[in-house]
């Protein structure tokens, strides 16, 4: 395309350095925003004063801000286990099954523990936290590892696969907490029983415990990817498989791992959102909601372009605007689902947005031709 | 009993209709994952285009249009951007389970309409889908242009020296896909099951896309997979009539998604592909570039 002297030129990129790629990001995001604005006009709602509640609720209200911490937290796990197989070029988009399995092995400690009676159950809480969290993690990566294993074993096509899991977890999580499911609520409701008090999460500055193991894991993934054989092995094999294997990397060792590994932080996500968010401390009669937020962690995984610190704003931005967009539906009277609208719109402009990331676009001036 | 069949039919109309799309989409070498996301918003806008206006052909015109929309932008993507069409194809189905959620909120509860008649027990569509499986499977193996369609899911670029317009081709074969992927979704929330609800397709769309890989990429063998499933969902909707009191209903309904696995994990062992796997387009989800 010619503008005056010059002309468009089309490159591929071949790096993309990181201040770059945050450019993009952000710019990606802005769009996002400015075309979701649209939803806000087609309500009769100014889109200015929509952001500006969604902001300052999010972040600056004091209810709001705890409210975004905790969602951050559930985000950033469940990118995390999109991050590490992706690292290795496979696609988990299974997170919301792992992270029900991981809740139900959580509440299966306490259940164990007899914690299922009372509310006021004297348990102590140093040893079953440890072991609900732990829990937690092993069935999260149970039910990934059962991804890897068809993955590397049969090579079956991950992402229809973790989806067909996602939907086993689901009805296997209606079956335990109703209609006469082992962990149903007394009182019915169809949800699962209240954790007794004794093992409500230990909060820091009213914030759960699990955002020290959100946070730690990014720094521990971060390492992980960057210093060591096994990180780069991770690496090689997402960058071409059949170099990996002619280098002695396993395909099958790989998908379990990352699997594994992946599948383990949307299960300590189930336990966070189930276990400790406070005011929460069950399997809620919604927990579909919560599963289906975890998709939340494919696009901040696409947009942190799979690194774990990088992921921690864009988690802790997607965090706010969900809580924010939650909070603006009620106040400014929105149909129900405003959240899940803007993660349409956040997906869908991100995809457009992969152009920039393997493209670049100069401008060349024209050589006169005399 | 033939209440039940019936009804298994009608069911595997809809797994028909989505696969059909994305068979001959894949045909053409793109991969729409998202096809489960085109669905949602078909059977979404339908439903509240026959609610408001309450005449079922608009709300089937709009399933047809928003399908085809849909299906022009995956191509968009992933034929003149080469976006990654796994990227491409998550994008539409996190835009179709998103945005329909709020845009179908305000319409939740049941349609409220007369029932559309059935033809002996079975919807009209049934026989639809019998009539446009036998028609695709003729142009696609029997007529030059399908020719053309397999050649270029096959190898693009000797297709194109042969005289044949990739693009034009795929974008064709996408839009196709995302029609039959809307009216699958218009089928279901306008015949099947009129009630509209939060993401009430559960898994339609992915089971969809799992029989393609299951048909060899034939629309005779998609049409029976077809049918196997809907009574496999049937069954697992109604244990009752056959197994009572073996496993809570809740459990019943993750049979057909774990003989979904069972399956796949058979169609992609070495000895199913080594005698087998031919069938495969060769280009399947490979961006083309001149």
């Amino acid at each position: 395309m010619r503008i005056g002297r010059y002309r468009l030129k089309l490159e591929k990129r071949v790096t993309l350095p990181g201040w770059q790629a945050a450019l993009i990001s952000s710019f990606a995001i802005l769009v996002a925003l400015l075309l979701f604005s649209v939803i806000f006009l087609l309500a009769h709602i100014d889109p200015l004063v929509a952001y500006k509640e969604i902001f300052s609720y999010a972040f600056t209200n004091r209810y709001g801000v705890l409210l975004t911490i905790n969602r951050f937290i559930f985000l950033l796990l469940a990118t995390f286990a999109f991050i590490i197989p992706a690292k290795a070029g496979l696609w988990n988009i299974g997170m919301s099954g792992q992270l029900y399995v991981g809740a139900l092995a959580a509440f299966a400690v306490v259940y164990a523990f007899g914690g299922k009676e009372s509310i006021s159950a004297p348990l102590n809480p140093w040893i079953v936290l440890p072991l609900m969290v732990l829990a937690a993690f092993l069935g999260g990566a149970l039910m990934g590892a059962l991804a890897g294993y068809l993955k590397g074993k049969f090579d079956v096509n991950e992402i229809v696969l973790t989806m067909l899991l996602n939907f086993i977890a689901f009805w296997v999580v209606a079956h335990m907490i109703k209609e006469g499911g082992p962990f149903m609520n007394p009182q019915g409701r169809g949800e699962s029983f209240a954790l007794p008090k004794s093992l409500h999460a230990p909060l820091i500055f009213g914030v759960p415990f699990t955002i020290v193991l959100a946070l730690g894991f990014a720094v521990i993934l971060e390492f992980v990817f960057r210093k060591t054989t096994l990180g780069y092995q991770i690496r090689a094999f997402g960058q071409s498989p059949p170099a990996a294997r002619y280098a002695g990397i396993r395909p099958f060792r790989i998908a379990l791992l990352v699997f594994f590994l992946g599948g383990a932080m949307a299960g300590l996500a189930g336990y966070h959102y189930f276990g400790a968010v406070p005011g929460v401390y069950k399997i809620a009669r919604t927990y579909g909601y919560f599963g289906d937020l975890s998709f939340y962690g494919i696009i901040c995984g696409l947009i942190s372009l799979n690194d774990p610190i990088a992921a921690i704003p864009v988690a802790l931005l997607f965090g706010g605007l969900s809580i924010g967009g939650r909070f603006v539906q009620g106040k400014l009277h929105m149909g129900f689902g405003l959240d899940y609208a803007l993660l349409g719109v956040l997906m869908i402009t991100l995809v457009a947005f992969q152009f920039f990331y393997w493209n670049k676009i100069t401008l060349v001036r024209v050589q006169e031709e005399s | 009993m033939w209440q039940f069949v019936a009804r298994s039919l009608d069911a595997s109309t809809i797994f028909t209709l989505a696969g059909l799309g994305e068979l001959v989409d894949q045909r053409s070498g793109i991969l729409n994952v998202g096809l489960e996301g085109i669905m949602l918003f078909g059977a979404t806008l339908g439903f509240i285009a026959t609610k408001v206006t309450g005449n079922y052909l608009i709300g089937f015109a709009v399933a047809l249009l928003i399908g085809a929309l849909l299906g022009l932008m995956h191509g968009f993507f992933s034929i003149t951007l080469g976006v990654d069409q796994v990227v491409s194809g998550m994008g539409i189905w996190i835009l179709g389970f998103g945005l329909t959620t709020y845009i179908g909120n305000p319409y939740t509860g049941p349609l409220g309409l007369e029932r559309i008649p059935t033809v002996g027990g079975v919807s009209p569509f049934f026989y639809l889908g019998v009539v446009l499986v036998l028609l695709s499977w003729f142009i696609l193996f029997k007529t030059s242009f399908g020719l053309q369609l397999r050649s270029v899911g096959e190898n693009p670029s000797v297709a194109e020296v042969s005289g044949i317009n990739v693009k034009r081709t795929r974008y064709l074969a996408v839009t196709f896909g995302g029609m039959m992927s809307g009216f699958a979704g218009a089928v279901y929330a306008l015949y099947y099951n009129p009630v509209w609800n939060y993401n009430f397709l559960m898994g339609w769309g992915f089971i969809s896309l799992a029989l393609v890989f299951f048909s060899m990429w034939n629309p005779l063998i998609l049409f029976g997979g077809s049918l196997l499933f809907g009574l496999l969902w049937q069954l697992s909707l109604n244990p009752q009539l056959f197994l009572p009191g073996l496993m809570s209903r809740y459990l019943w309904r993750t049979v057909p998604f774990v003989i979904t696995i069972l399956v796949l994990v058979l169609i992609s062992t070495k000895w199913f592909r080594t005698r087998w796997g031919a069938a495969k387009p060769e280009a399947l989800g490979v961006p083309y570039v001149k």
